[in-house]
């Protein structure tokens, strides 16, 4: 499901990432990638705040749909 | 291989800073070269190369400070000037500043420069956090995995610099091949066949080929791009559609593969040289209790809001005294030089031109440091902290009913110090029709150099209700702006919404070097301001006060009396019709404080000084609309010329200049024409 249906607080694995070239390759630079656990820390209308890593970012509710989850953890 | 190397003297080295935004790379600049570039805690304060040099044994470097980036993709304007400077530029080797704390993105960015075969050193800044999170890397193993050299430094505490220095000496000719990452069978194989089609097809020797093909497989615009360039536009499209068809083949999109390649190659280097603590658990730091409050979503705005009255409010109560102090002291010398001088026999005119002129003119605007200082001291607080791009995320509610988003927010913020860099800073906003309302929106925001002019007025004809005063003409400018930017939103342009990604970075406890060296930086440049344009015009004033030879000093029979009577009746309807207001306003657009400036000289003659001429001059709101004119009408010329040097374009310079005057001349005829109306301050 994509990143942007996940509750605050909730925990979930990247699947993928689909969208055009540029969201991808904005998305993929600032470390979103399959395999990665990702963290809601605010999802609260607005834009999210996402944990990746110790990262904390802001995400817009359009870029938060093309990142696609599994909800949990990743293995390992 | 030294990309675009050119030559020069076997001691002179040229070096660039490159890395993510946030891994201190200014910091590392600043302590590199002794200067004192601004610091922020921000993505986006560096949005220009800068240069600096640092001298090291018999060597002399020049240092290139680069804007952050995450990536070669550059989707900003910013990030487009690291990437062309890192592709096509002339430089002996790229320091990559990385953040050890946050290894794994960073490294994202140093495999694309090592795979372009760029020679760079990796700098494992911010070492001390990684120690406080337990992360502990194994620089000797880390250098073998990227095949390049690995320092560990503390940038912010001047940590690891020398043997940086030392490094960088020592492999100014690094030769190393470039990195090489497993892309696949398939991929591989394909990159082979792309490789011996660009080695038939001659392309320039200048470029790594594996890096080309691998770009090209990508479908890199850039690469597609020069590839055209250099073999014709009919041959880059044979590679192309060999591409193309071995993706159809291979039912695989080739770029996220390489993506994934890329990061499968990170966390095989991470695992083998970092060793980070087990806990599965980490405890919820303090960046993310912070957090979990100003960016609340019923407290986000106000908290906001709070924060920016308790700068204004810190700026008057602390400065209003000082000011009192500094004014009096301009009054006291300006009456002691006057008798000296005409005690010495020195003729009437040049004590004028000292008592009236200088003091009168540059005085009035001197007399406001303080505020400026503090203002610049609060602004860099906030600049320091982290808080910046946690305003822009409770914005993004705002801004994103104009079809902005909260990124937009930052280049406003940064306008209220001044509207150059504001302008400026709208390079890390990708999409241009953002960039482009942006722009116009930044004068809007109350720079520095108009709050001399708010400061006096407010003092002197609102005493008791100063600073509500003051923060209602900034808060006007930002309701202006939120305005106006709706309007141009809805006739401009239609479409292209931009992405909202944007990170957090954590909260730092701003240092006292830090906000100091913003601060003098800051207050240096008003000075410097105060010494030449602002000393120029109000020169330039005064002699026109006193001519043509022989009128009464600035009386309405000077040239600057028949000039400023000619534009009065602009503003007449906006209840300061006289001709010393509309030639302050008229010069007031070479800077802002001269609106101040060109007041002190005109009205220097009066008994009482420049408050006492206001109080004569002006009611409460005539006051309120000169000062609601003096914040909304055309912008300085410096930022006029800002605006014509990022849009390219003298249309967005003169559509701005314009519709402000418009705006400022409805706005302040509707306060005084309506306050005369109800038949307030009148």
């Amino acid at each position: 499901m994509p990143l942007a249906m996940l509750r605050q607080g909730e925990t979930a694995c990247i699947k993928e990432i689909i969208g055009g070239r540029t969201a991808r390759g904005k998305l993929t630079d600032m470390g979103f990638v399959s395999g990665k656990t990702v963290k809601i820390h605010r999802s609260s209308g607005g834009p999210l705040i996402v944990g990746l890593g110790d990262n904390r970012i802001a995400l817009g509710r359009g870029m938060a749909h093309k990142v696609i989850v599994n909800t949990g953890g990743c293995e390992n | 291989m030294a990309l675009n190397k050119r030559e020069r003297k076997t001691t002179e080295l040229k070096v660039a800073l490159a890395g993510n935004p946030n891994s201190g790379k200014t910091t590392m600049f600043n302590e590199l070269t002794g200067s004192r570039q601004h610091v922020g805690n921000w993505p986006g304060v560096t949005v220009e190369k800068k240069t600096g040099r640092a001298f090291y044994q018999d060597y002399l470097l020049e240092v290139i400070d680069l804007p952050g980036t995450y990536s070669l993709g550059a989707y900003s304007e910013d990030e487009v000037v690291a990437r062309d400077f890192l592709t096509t530029g002339d430089y002996d080797v790229v320091l990559n500043i990385i953040n050890s704390a946050n290894l794994d993105r960073n490294l994202y960015f140093t495999i694309q420069l090592l795979e372009m075969g760029v020679d760079l050193i990796a700098v494992l800044n911010m070492a001390d956090e990684a120690e406080k999170k337990g992360i502990k890397i194994d620089k000797n193993k880390l250098s073998q995995l990227l095949g390049t050299p690995v320092v560990e430094t503390v940038a912010s505490r001047g940590r690891g610099i020398d043997n940086l220095l030392e490094q960088t000496v020592q492999n100014k000719n690094l030769a190393e091949a470039s990195l090489k990452i497993d892309y696949g069978s398939e991929v591989e194989g394909l990159i082979t066949e792309v490789v011996a089609v660009l080695k038939e097809y001659d392309f320039t020797d200048k470029i790594n080929y594996r890096w080309a093909a691998v770009k090209l497989i990508e479908h890199d615009p850039e690469a597609v791009k020069l590839l055209e360039r250099e073999v014709g536009v009919s041959k880059a499209k044979k590679i192309k559609s060999l591409i193309a068809e071995r993706e159809l083949k291979a039912e695989d999109d080739f770029d996220n593969l390489i993506i994934e390649k890329k990061y499968e190659f990170i966390n095989k280097v991470i695992a083998e040289s970092v060793q980070r603590p087990t806990e599965d658990q980490e405890p919820e730091n303090m960046s993310d209790k912070i957090d979990a409050v100003v960016t609340n979503k019923y407290f986000g705005i106000p908290i906001f809001m709070l924060v920016m009255w308790g700068i204004f409010k810190f700026t008057f109560t602390v400065g209003d005294p000082l000011i009192g102090y500094i004014e009096t002291f301009f009054e006291a010398a300006g009456s002691w030089i006057g008798s000296l001088l005409l005690g010495a026999g020195v003729s009437p005119l040049i004590s004028s031109f000292i008592t009236d002129g200088i003091i009168g003119g540059v005085g009035s605007v001197l007399v406001f440091i303080p505020n400026i200082f503090l203002l610049f001291l609060a602004i860099g607080v906030l600049e320091d902290s982290g808080y910046m791009s946690r305003a822009a995320y409770v914005m993004d509610k705002v801004m994103s009913k104009l079809g902005l988003h909260g990124k937009s927010f930052i280049p406003m913020i940064v306008g209220f110090g001044c509207n150059v860099p504001g302008v400026m800073a709208t390079r890390t906003l990708d999409s241009k029709r953002d960039r482009i309302i942006s722009i116009l929106i930044n004068p809007l925001m109350s720079c520095s150099a108009r709050l001399p002019v708010y400061v006096i007025f407010a003092g002197t004809l609102f005493p008791n209700h100063a600073s509500t005063v003051v923060f209602s003409l900034y808060a006007l400018g930002i309701v202006m702006a939120v305005i106006m930017a709706g309007i141009f939103n809805k006739i401009l342009f239609k479409g292209e919404r931009s992405h909202f990604v944007m990170e957090l970075p954590p909260y730092r406890f701003p240092t006292l070097k830090g906000v100091f060296i913003h601060m003098w930086e800051k207050v240096g440049a008003f000075l410097k301001k105060a010494g030449t344009i602002i000393f120029s015009v109000v020169v330039l004033i005064w002699v026109l006060a006193n001519l043509p030879l022989g009128v009464e000093y600035a009386s309405a029979q000077s040239l600057i009396g028949q000039f400023g009577q000619l534009v009065a009746p602009i503003f007449a309807p906006l209840g300061f019709g006289s001709w010393q207001a509309a030639s302050s306003l008229v010069f007031g657009i070479l800077a802002k404080e001269v609106v101040v400036g060109t007041l002190g000289v005109v009205y220097a003659a009066g008994e009482g000084g420049l408050r006492a001429a206001l109080t004569a001059n002006f009611s409460p709101l005539a006051a309120y609309s000169f000062l609601t004119m003096v914040l909304l009408y055309t912008p300085c010329i410096a930022t006029l010329g800002a605006i014509k040097s990022e849009t390219q374009s003298w249309k967005w310079t003169l559509i701005t200049a314009s519709y402000l005057f418009v705006l400022a001349w409805v706005t302040a005829f509707i306060i005084y024409q309506g306050g005369m109306l109800l038949g307030i301050g009148v």
